[in-house]
């Protein structure tokens, strides 16, 4: 909670309005529009107020979405510009200050919606089951969270937060994909993430879907376990809680395909991967040889290079018997093909790996030598995500043109709402600060063994990571400079500065509002790659390719200047500062 | 998929222009509405009904959220734009792509700019500008909307292929020798012959320039003139092709075409009509050059309008801004007279109008209502509401003068219904009571104003106007003297200047302290090979020029006054600097910082430059500042320093005083 406390800014707020308005609600000639308000943001709002911008703003809307056949998605005011989703008959608007980027604010509104849905599946169909007073409480939880720990970056790019991992030592991230990648064995087991204090260690599924997931990750961790809290497990001591969850058809089928290949792919991430290494850790018998703390070496060559696996044994090390019995028979041959024959394992894996992803693994060891060792150890999210991915890089057009880009990636929540959600479990397992989320098959919670075994196999491990990062100081940042950086990865939504999480700093100001105004123009421009732009105050570089986007300012230098033409302007210095600087981030822009 | 439409606060249309898709888009909704089957509504009464719930909602929210909508986007990528000017609300919409926020909301600020040079004054009271726009006859109406359109039209036009309308910056033609030559022969010899002439019927000439296509020949003002702001002048220019259309799509000057009438059209949307013109009973409607676009997809009950035949000879009012010694005066009457030479040459006059000093007065007592009401609204009472020049005390006396001289009319009520308000001893005085009484003065003055020079003297008077013979005369002076130059000038027109950079696609070089500009053409049809020569490669150049100027623009609105960046294999610069009269680069100080629905950037309808300058002159008092632009395009490939050196090159030598750059 000190992490999350520390960083929420009260005034940070990029969200000044928010609303849904439910116009079926308000037909008749005496229906009062307070009746179709779902939901305001502010709650304090007073009442008129709320009707007066839910009928004016859901009027003209109607109107314009009328005379142009298509609904409207941004609405601007003098002071506020608004993200508009209408569907049937509901109207969403979302509202910030016109400084933050119009993309932004429509990726903030679409990241809510699905956020609820997510949680709470149909937005008709929760309005038909529950109260309004349940769903707005609901609406306000995940607004707050979206908001919270927000620094003026994060009013640009929306990413994950992610742990510090400059001084983390990249075994540790190691062994949390390798956690995640154990609890794969069980076949109701879809992919999951690890969480520690509200940050992300390892995740196996994709940026918008961890993000989510965090959500509840934080309210569980707010509220504290509560035994009679009716997805908690008494069974395992409190730990372990479940909820119901609703993915999209696209959403799902972005994982599914490829969640039990993921085990090659992270572990061709890792720096220590120098041979063969998948057979070796995809190996049952190297996975409980981790789950022994022992393997918490820091010396990565010891484990990550050990070439001897041992005699396959159980894979789970605390003796319960092995659940492959009692799989009914198609689970279980597809159980056996994974699990009973080490070579066959690795061999399916390393197929997969080689004809799937080969091309991202080199696209992201290309990116930055050593992602892993920087950063998080994160999953592309299949090949079929990636190319998702280029193609909405290529959409482009001025204005809301790329707001329609974006939304090809996270696809518009109004208008896929008629697209069946298939429900599916969260499971947590918290061990203190850190936290196992994993998305299972529903029967997965009826499946006692099943459970137990995912339980204890990861038991051990997560106990003696949740130690280690417990012991890592959370506040040092990185290196410091006479400069300021930004970088953002688009693919894995994480964003890497040297920044002071405080928004506001006066000096900062100047870089954040080049930033914002640069991230603008590389998302409506799809053939732009760099920029240098100067006011009287500050020179900043910007530089973009499909998968990152960086910026960078240095202190001092191009103040005084006639900004007429010159070869010696040491504004133009700053692309070869940029890429020299901020190599010691990890950053290559070469 | 394009349409403007200005509405009064009761949503009433007030004036409307729709290209033939947005029409059948409106059609097409309203007949699906009608499942009566009567037969459609007349288009003007469906466009008032689509846009009158927006129209009401933009009031309500101002009136009772203090915030105004600015625009709307809907995923289909169609946009609106919208702006209030006084009680007057301008809605903007495109839904083809062609067209983004910016630009559209540049186009209401110059509708907006086009009434100000049509109906000067009125414009300042929204009472009579809503009967000057959308007069009751219908006939009046029809006449008036349809020049309206066309010139709306044209502006869409040049914006959209000439560089100059691009940056809003007047172009000269690069030919020193012959440019001076022109000058002296428009001073010596058309000027003084012209004002020194009986037939002037008391008019002067005070401006007189010729124009090749867009781009200027040589231009004269008469001694005593006050300079012609680079707003007014690109305004006439796009007045001047309203009525003689250059055919931009082919540069076949063809001298068989008769003197006053153009018979080929510019660009397949537009033909033009040997035009018909009203009885000359109002300057502002009798223009020709309607484009048969237009025409077509006027409201059904115009259509079949039958347009009395134009006069030739009659000049076209026009409100200019007029900076004298003892302040500026801004939408001033004269009288233009667009007397074509060749096709594609034209020359402008325009002349001061004897009753030029009542406007003055008009606009000075205007001045001071406006001053002291804004005061009074902000809640500043007696003698801290009337501090300053041209205060209402100052004015008194030379209004009462004034009234008198008109006799006895409805100011006359309302001057001394004020006087008994603001200085009876024991009467409310200067003070929030005297509001009303302010606004109706001011509406009192727009109505002299609009009697005085909107208004002529109707038919039975002679026109005040050059006699026919003496335009005549002066047009064939002039053509007698260009008459070896024509065709070569027609040819520079569209290759003004050459470069000789290597790995230089294009330049932009603007003075903004003079509002002219230089660059090598980029025409790209069939026949003109420009630089590029022609094809996809100079239409994709084309196409990146004028993404580049917008771009830039909207870093210049956040205050970056470098920019650089690479596109694709394109290398772009833009860069803004300021220097003294001397050529001393002069430090780039902080530049404003505008919001995102601030007037746009340019010079055309709203001098952004101007206060610029003026922004910049105060940390640089006592001396001139001049303030420049260079836009650059290089292949991608060619190395950062070059480009930079190049830059360099071009911004010191584009400006040299021999004006001779490059050749």
């Amino acid at each position: 909670a000190l992490v999350m406390t520390e960083l929420m800014q009260p005034d940070s707020r990029r969200c000044t309005y928010f609303f849904l308005y439910d116009g079926s609600k308000v037909k008749g000639e005496g229906d009062l529009t307070r009746e179709g308000i779902c939901y305001f943001y502010p709650e304090e709002t007073p009442l008129d107020e709320q009707e007066l911008l839910c009928g004016q703003l859901a009027g003209a809307g109607r109107c314009v979405s009328e005379l142009s056949s298509s609904p409207v998605c941004v609405l601007r005011l003098r002071r506020n510009k608004f993200a508009i989703r209408m569907k049937d008959d509901f109207f969403w608007a979302l509202g910030c200050p016109v400084e933050v980027p119009t993309i932004s604010v429509c990726e903030l509104l679409d990241q809510l919606i699905n956020l609820f849905r997510f949680y709470n599946g149909s937005v008709r169909r929760s309005y038909q089951l529950n109260r309004p007073e349940t769903l707005a409480s609901r609406w306000a939880q995940y607004l707050s969270h979206l908001q919270s720990g927000s620094s003026d970056l994060h009013h640009i790019f929306s990413c994950l937060r992610t742990i510090d991992a400059t001084n983390i030592d990249p075994l540790l991230l190691l062994k949390a994909a390798l956690i995640l990648q154990a609890c794969q064995r069980c076949p109701l087991v879809s992919a999951g993430c690890v969480l520690f204090r509200g940050r992300v260690v390892s995740t196996q599924i994709s940026p918008e879907l961890t993000m989510k997931v965090m959500v509840h990750e934080s309210e569980t961790y707010t509220k504290g376990p509560r035994c009679n809290d009716p997805g908690t497990f008494n069974s395992f001591g409190g730990a372990v809680s479940s909820t119901t969850v609703f993915l999209t058809r696209s959403s799902l089928a972005k994982f599914l395909p490829f969640s039990k290949t993921r085990l090659s792919r992270t572990l061709s991430n890792t720096p220590s991967t120098e041979s063969e290494p998948s057979d070796a850790f995809s190996s049952p018998s190297f996975s409980r040889r981790l789950s022994d703390s022992s393997v918490f070496s820091p010396d990565p060559s010891q484990s990550g290079a050990d070439p001897t696996p041992q005699q396959p044994d159980p894979p789970f090390s605390n003796g319960e018997p092995s659940p492959e019995a009692e799989e009914e028979v198609p689970e279980e041959s597809n159980y056996e093909s994974f699990h009973s024959n080490g070579n066959g394992v690795s061999q399916m894996h390393n197929e997969a790996g080689g004809s799937l992803f080969g091309e991202d693994s080199r696209l992201n060891g290309g990116g930055g030598d050593g992602d892993a060792a920087r950063g998080p150890v994160f999953d592309f999210r299949g090949a079929e995500e990636s190319r998702d991915h280029n193609v909405f890089e290529e959409v482009s057009g001025g204005g809301c043109g790329n707001v329609q880009g974006r939304g090809a990636e996270s696809p518009d929540p109004a208008r896929s709402d008629d697209s069946p959600l298939i429900p599916m479990t969260l499971y947590l397992h918290r061990v203190k600060g850190l936290v196992l989320a994993l998305l299972v098959e529903p029967c997965f919670l009826s499946d006692t063994d099943s459970m137990e075994e995912v339980y204890h196999s990861s038991l051990a491990s997560l106990n003696g990571l949740e130690a280690h990062l417990r012991t890592v100081s959370p506040g040092a940042s990185g290196p410091q400079g006479p400069y300021l950086f930004a970088h953002f990865d688009c693919v894995q939504s994480t964003l890497t500065t040297n920044l002071s999480a405080r928004p506001g700093g006066a000096l900062q100001r100047p870089f954040v509002r080049a930033t914002s105004l640069l991230h603008s123009h590389f998302c409506n421009t799809e053939t732009l790659q760099e920029a240098i732009i100067r006011s009287a105050g500050a020179a900043v570089y910007g530089t973009r390719s499909v998968a990152q986007e960086t910026y960078f300012q240095q202190h001092g230098g191009s103040l005084r200047n006639s900004g007429i033409p010159n070869h010696q302007d040491s504004a133009f210095s700053l692309p070869g500062k940029a890429r020299h600087r901020l190599l010691k981030h990890g950053v290559n822009l070469i | 998929m394009k349409c403007l439409l200005i509405a009064s606060e009761s949503a009433e249309v007030l004036f409307h222009w729709t290209d033939p898709e947005f029409q059948q888009n409106v059609q097409k909704q309203y007949g699906a509405s009608q499942e009566d089957g009567q037969g459609l509504p007349a288009f003007e009464d469906s466009i008032s009904t689509l846009f009158a719930p927006i129209i009401i909602s933009c009031i309500t929210m101002v009136d009772r959220l203090r915030d105004s909508y600015t625009s709307f986007t809907t995923e289909n990528h169609h946009i609106y734009v919208l702006h209030q000017f006084d009680e007057c609300l301008y809605i903007a919409v495109n839904g083809d792509g062609e067209e983004g926020e910016c630009d559209l909301r540049r186009k209401i600020y110059v509708v907006k700019k086009m009434t100000e040079v049509l109906f000067g004054m009125v414009t300042l009271s929204s009472n009579l500008l809503r009967k000057e726009l959308r007069p009751q006859d219908t006939e009046q109406r029809a006449r008036l909307w349809k020049h309206l359109q066309s010139l709306l039209q044209t502006y869409g036009h040049l914006r959209e292929n000439d560089q100059s309308f691009l940056v809003e910056a007047v172009e000269r033609l690069i030919h020193p020798t012959l440019c001076e030559q022109c000058i002296e022969f428009l001073e010596r010899r058309l000027v003084q012959q012209l004002n020194s002439s009986g037939e002037r019927a008391g008019e002067e000439v005070m401006h007189a320039f010729i124009l090749v296509h867009t781009k200027l020949l040589a231009f004269y003002s008469s001694r005593n003139a006050s300079s012609l702001s680079t707003s007014d002048l690109l305004v006439l220019i796009i007045m001047a092709q309203n009525m003689y259309p250059s055919n931009t799509d082919s540069d076949d000057p063809n001298p068989e075409v008769e003197n006053d009438r153009r018979t080929s059209g510019s660009g397949p949307e537009s033909f033009y009509t040997p035009e018909p013109s009203p009885p000359p009973d109002r300057g502002s409607s009798s223009s020709g050059g309607f484009c048969g676009r237009c025409c077509s997809m006027a409201e059904d009950s115009l259509q079949t309008l039958e347009v009395p035949p134009p006069d030739p000879s009659t000049p076209r009012r026009v409100f200019l801004e007029v900076s004298l010694k003892d302040g500026l005066y801004p939408m001033m009457p004269h009288s233009m007279y667009c007397l074509p030479l060749w096709p594609g040459i034209t020359l402008v006059l325009l002349t001061k109008i004897p009753t030029s000093a009542v406007a003055m007065s008009v606009y000075t007592f205007l001045e001071a209502f406006a001053k002291l009401e804004k005061r009074l609204s902000e809640g500043q009472e007696g003698s801290a509401a009337t501090r300053g020049q041209r205060t209402i005390h100052e004015v008194r006396g030379k209004l009462d003068k004034f009234i008198k001289a008109l006799g006895p009319t409805e100011i006359q009520v309302c001057w001394i219904e004020f006087k008994n308000l603001a200085f009876t001893r024991g009467g409310p005085g200067f003070s929030r009571h005297l509001i009303p009484s302010c606004k109706k003065m001011k509406t009192q003055l727009c109505a002299v104003y609009r009697q005085c020079f909107l208004l002529e003297s109707g038919s039975s008077s002679i026109p005040q106007r050059l006699s026919p013979g003496l335009q005549e005369r002066a047009q064939s002076m002039v053509q007698e003297k260009l008459m070896d130059w024509k065709d070569f000038l027609l040819v520079k027109s569209r290759r003004n200047i050459t470069m000789d950079f290597p790995g230089l696609i294009h330049f932009i070089c603007v003075d903004r302290s003079t509002g002219q500009m230089i660059a090598p053409s980029l025409n790209l049809t069939e026949r003109n090979t420009s630089e590029l020569g022609k094809g996809p490669l100079a239409q994709f150049i084309r196409r990146k020029v004028w993404t580049l100027v917008n771009t830039t623009r909207r870093y210049l609105q956040k205050g970056y006054s470098t920019v650089t960046f690479r596109d694709g294999d394109f290398y772009f610069c833009y860069f803004l600097w300021f220097e003294n009269e001397t050529g001393f680069k002069l430090e780039a100080g902080d530049l404003p910082v505008l919001s995102d629905d601030s007037a746009p950037i340019g010079m055309l309808a709203w001098d952004y430059y101007r206060k610029l300058l003026r922004y910049y002159s105060k940390s640089h008092q006592g001396e001139v500042v001049k303030c420049y632009e260079l836009l650059t395009v290089h292949l991608g490939v060619v190395p950062a320093e070059i480009i930079l050196q190049h830059c360099r090159q071009l911004a010191s030598k584009l400006w040299e005083p021999s004006r001779n750059p490059l050749l």
